[in-house]
């Protein structure tokens, strides 16, 4: 009853909100799409092969949900979002999911409800709306009306199809970039520079290394300005067990990341990738760390802040996670200057045998932005989309105004010193101001390192400004390594995934799958923590139990749904024929 | 026994004619407060509209719900959904968990109300009683969220809970006392009584300042001792209040929340942590399968209801006391 209630008040909240967006229509799709048909003939003299100078730019309003927070988002009245509405006559009315929500509830509600935005960022969610119907198919509006979108696309229109069966195109990839080159590695095991510098920058490849490193330092260094030094530490508070206890096993034994499932390169067989017998070893490793005293007796206890605040305090010497999961905490260190206690990265592995996959390549294959049937006019925010996806929007949204925030100089686009101050030390104030970085979700875009036809990089990070911002610790510590980059550390070349990301890949919302999915997360997430504490002759008896328990709630019935569609997947992505 | 067929007799023949009288005074009585039953039609529409309409949404639980569908060309699967819920062993396990923690939940939230309230009036010095009744509310208003982290913190390896119990000697070393499955629901109920135990105690107090002053004064004429006049004055004064707030308390068993769950637990006690509606979440609207979140939450309203009732007709029947 009362879950009941509450939703019928978020609906009745959302529809509230939906009714006083100026866009929000009574006109149904069929009306929709009869103004689109009756519209295109009359528009201007405005040809299919339109460019956009010939663009109408009327005010229009599109209201629009998005499945990131955006905190910093501003109605357009940031600088960048006056340009943008000069210039297109679009004004964006949005919406965003709070904290790191993902839009998971409240998409759930849209499709329950019916009542949608007129333009969406749906991420994982984009299923729950195809299923509903709410999703139109962009593959003729781009053909039509987005000679920049085609541009960019180039030969990988099937990536952007949604499934074998259904080759519809319901987004535009928008949450990465294309052609992107990686300039920096900011993932792996971590390890605190003191750590390095006082060891003598020794050689990190294997998890052997990682372990004699941590435990030479804490034998030397029980305490840290007063507090017992921790010599490892992971995160295990709700999904970011994923990214520091589960992900690392797959990083470390040589898999990329596809999720919660390994696929076979060759047969394309897919199954959870706690099933992999190296992972077992490497679970068992951890299992070691633990009963040694160096993984942290609270890891599966405490909350993301007990985590982060101790991270902050700077007495946890080794780390296995994400530059972005414990940035807040860094970022405290950085601000007292205690930059001997930052963290460098190691692409770490079980053994020798394995390579680090974390730089693998997927291709273009991102969650993007999608147009609803409740929008009522689809050319026009297609063609909306399309100017931002212009050369001329992309440095607009990359770079700012010229003359405001960056200065052509001898062909050369610069950032001014006072305006890169205020961009490093003050973002979240630049970004509400200027709106640099608060569009990125709405336009098809260039990755880091690809340059325009001036010989100027589309996005505001290269190598060059990479550099710059390592602090002179994180230098020396490089230095020793002799890298310029954490990057330099990690394998290069490796072969790009015929399958893109798998956790881009919307499974059926119908039937048995999202149930066994959400048993099986339910049965790992407790149990992968038994078997780390268990006893070390214990674990053995405890992972064979998990990998029971997950057949007996439907493991294998799963996998081979999943396998069929990665093979569909990679069938439609290369054109290959597989059984 | 003539006497009773007797009285019974008259009682079946007086019946009807007082339920005449009761229905043209009823209509009198319309017509006479006829401005105070169109001031609160508004209520009646209010209530209707957001605890009666939303039942229709229950037709959900009957069908193969799908969002893209209007009402007539939804599939109807009948009872399917409930019988997936009864044949899915983690729904006892939920159902276990949320009954245990409401239980103890409940059983502590009559006794140490009670008690608190009948020790504060028992304070003879009004200021001392008034500061401790407002400190003892205070952390009503505290959220979850952080009486969730402050618990933590205190039971930690390094807390102060596991540093008492080492300075008495109790424990050789430290325990990690919420990575301990059996505890967790103990941990729950101990939080809970941390944080509303002086709420609670509030409306007892109110209860035993109406109770009459001069019961007291012939009782100490009499002779009673404190715990006498708590024992035959205070508590039967307020045995009442007590009654309503334990019925309705029943009814809510089902419905708990599971802020407190979701925020104390961790993946290592999930098993004697999950409740029915983070079930419902997890496994309905979460992954889009509506029809079994709405089978889930039917299922709890259903027995919700049969609770209260049932506790209610208990109490009719043995205290001679109802609610309804």
């Amino acid at each position: 009853m009362k879950l009941r209630s509450t939703q019928s008040l978020s609906l009745l909240t959302l529809s509230g909100v939906l009714l006083l967006s100026a866009c929000s229509s009574n006109n149904n799709n069929d009306e929709a799409a009869g103004n689109s048909a009756s519209e295109a003939p009359s528009t201007s003299s405005a040809s299919a092969s339109a460019d956009s100078g010939a663009m109408d730019t009327t005010p229009i309003t599109f209201s629009f949900f998005g499945a990131d927070a955006s905190p910093n988002w501003n109605n357009m009245q940031d600088e960048i979002g006056k340009v943008i509405t000069e210039k297109t006559g679009v004004t964006i009315n949005a919406e965003y999911d709070i904290a790191s929500g993902g839009g998971e509830n409240k998409i759930a509600l849209m499709a329950a409800s019916g009542q949608y935005p007129d333009i969406i960022f749906a991420k994982g969610e984009l299923g729950k709306l195809v299923d509903a119907g709410a999703i139109i198919d962009l593959t003729d509006l781009i053909d039509k009306y987005a000679p920049n979108l085609k541009k960019l696309i180039g030969e990988n229109t099937n990536r952007l199809k949604y499934s074998l069966d259904d080759q519809s195109i319901y987004s535009i990839p928008t949450n990465g970039g294309v052609d992107q080159q990686y300039f920096d590695a900011t993932g792996g095991f971590e390890v605190q520079l003191r750590v390095l510098e006082e060891l003598g920058y020794p050689e990190i490849k294997t998890v052997q290394d990682f372990e004699n490193v941590l435990k030479e330092y804490v034998a030397k260094h029980p305490t840290t300005d007063g507090q017992p030094t921790i010599p490892l530490l992971l995160n295990a508070d709700d999904w970011k067990s994923m990214i520091t206890v589960t992900n690392p096993a797959f990083i470390a034994t040589g898999a990329p990341d596809d999720g919660e499932y390994y696929v076979d390169p060759t047969t394309y067989e897919a199954k959870l990738h706690y099933k992999r017998p190296e992972e077992r070893e490497y679970f068992k490793w951890l299992n070691h760390m633990y009963n040694e005293g160096l993984l942290d007796k609270d890891t599966f206890v405490q909350k993301d802040d007990q985590y982060q605040a101790k991270i902050a305090s700077g007495r946890v010497l080794g780390l296995i996670s994400q530059e972005w999961e414990y940035g807040n905490a860094e970022n405290a260190l950085k601000a007292a200057g205690k930059h001997e206690y930052t963290y460098g990265h190691f692409p770490v592995t079980l053994n020798d045998q394995y390579q680090d996959h974390e730089l693998v390549s997927a291709g273009i294959d991102f969650s993007g932005i999608s147009i609803t049937t409740a929008n009522k006019d689809p050319i026009r925010t297609i063609k909306f989309l399309d100017w931002l996806a212009s050369d001329e929007g992309q440095v607009l949204l990359n770079w700012g105004i010229e003359g405001v925030h960056y200065n052509v100089e001898n062909g050369k686009r610069v950032i001014p010193a006072d305006v890169l101050d205020k961009k490093v030390n003050d973002n979240s104030n630049f970004m509400k101001t200027t709106g640099i970085g608060l569009y990125t979700t709405f336009s098809m875009h260039y990755g880091d390192g690809v340059q325009d036809s001036t010989g100027n990089y589309y996005t505001t990070n290269f190598p060059d400004q990479i550099i710059a911002s390592y602090s002179d610790a994180e230098k020396a510590a490089l230095k020793g390594y002799n890298a310029t980059t954490w990057k330099d550390l990690w394998p290069t070349d490796l072969p790009v995934k015929e399958w893109g990301a798998l956790y881009n890949m919307q499974a059926p919302t119908d039937g048995d799958y999202q149930v066994i999915y959400q048993k099986t997360q339910d049965i790992i997430r407790k149990s992968i923590p038994k078997a780390i504490l268990a006893k070390p002759e214990e674990f053995d008896k405890t992972y064979d139990q998990f990998l029971a328990d997950l057949d007996k709630a439907g493991a294998e019935k799963m996998e081979s749904i999943y396998t069929g569609l990665v093979k569909n997947r990679v069938k439609l992505f290369t054109g290959k024929d597989i059984q | 026994m003539e006497t009773l067929t007797a009285a019974q007799a008259s009682q079946t023949k007086k019946r009807p004619k007082k339920t005449k009288t009761n229905k043209r005074s009823f209509l009198k009585d319309l017509i006479q407060q006829k401005y105070l039953y169109l001031m609160s039609i508004p209520f009646v529409i209010w209530l209707f509209v957001f605890n009666y309409y939303p039942i229709w949404g229950w037709t959900m639980a009957f069908q193969n719900y799908k969002p893209a569908r209007t009402f007539g060309e939804q599939e109807w699967v009948g009872f399917d959904n409930f019988v997936r819920l009864f044949h899915d062993d983690q729904f006892y396990l939920v159902l276990r968990n949320t009954l245990a923690m409401s239980g103890m939940g409940l059983v502590a939230g009559l006794i140490f109300p009670i008690l608190f309230a009948v020790l504060l009036n028992e304070v003879k010095s009004m200021p001392f009683k008034r500061i401790t009744q407002t400190i003892s509310y205070l952390p009503h208003f505290v959220s979850w969220v952080v009486v969730a982290g402050i618990v933590t913190s205190l039971l930690s390896l390094d807390g102060i809970v596991n540093d008492i119990l080492m300075w008495l000697h109790l424990i050789d070393e430290p325990i990690q006392i919420m990575a301990k499955e059996h505890w967790f629901w103990g941990v729950v109920t101990g939080s809970d009584i941390w944080k509303e135990t002086g709420w609670n105690a509030i409306i007892y107090l109110a209860a035993i300042t109406g109770i009459d002053k001069e019961l007291y004064e012939a009782a100490r004429v009499d002779g009673a001792g404190r715990f006498r006049q708590i024992w035959n004055i205070t508590l039967p004064g307020i045995r009442s209040t007590i009654m309503v707030l334990f019925v309705m308390n029943i009814g809510h068993l089902l419905a708990t929340g599971y802020e407190k769950q979701m925020l104390l637990g961790n993946d290592l006690v999930s098993d004697y942590s999950q409740v029915l509606d983070l079930y419902a979440l997890d496994y309905g609207i979460k992954i889009a399968h509506f029809s079994y979140g709405t089978a889930i939450s039917m299922f709890t309203s259903v027995v919700s209801i049969l609770l209260l009732f049932t506790a209610n007709g208990l109490f009719k029947k043995f205290a001679k006391e109802s609610i309804m």
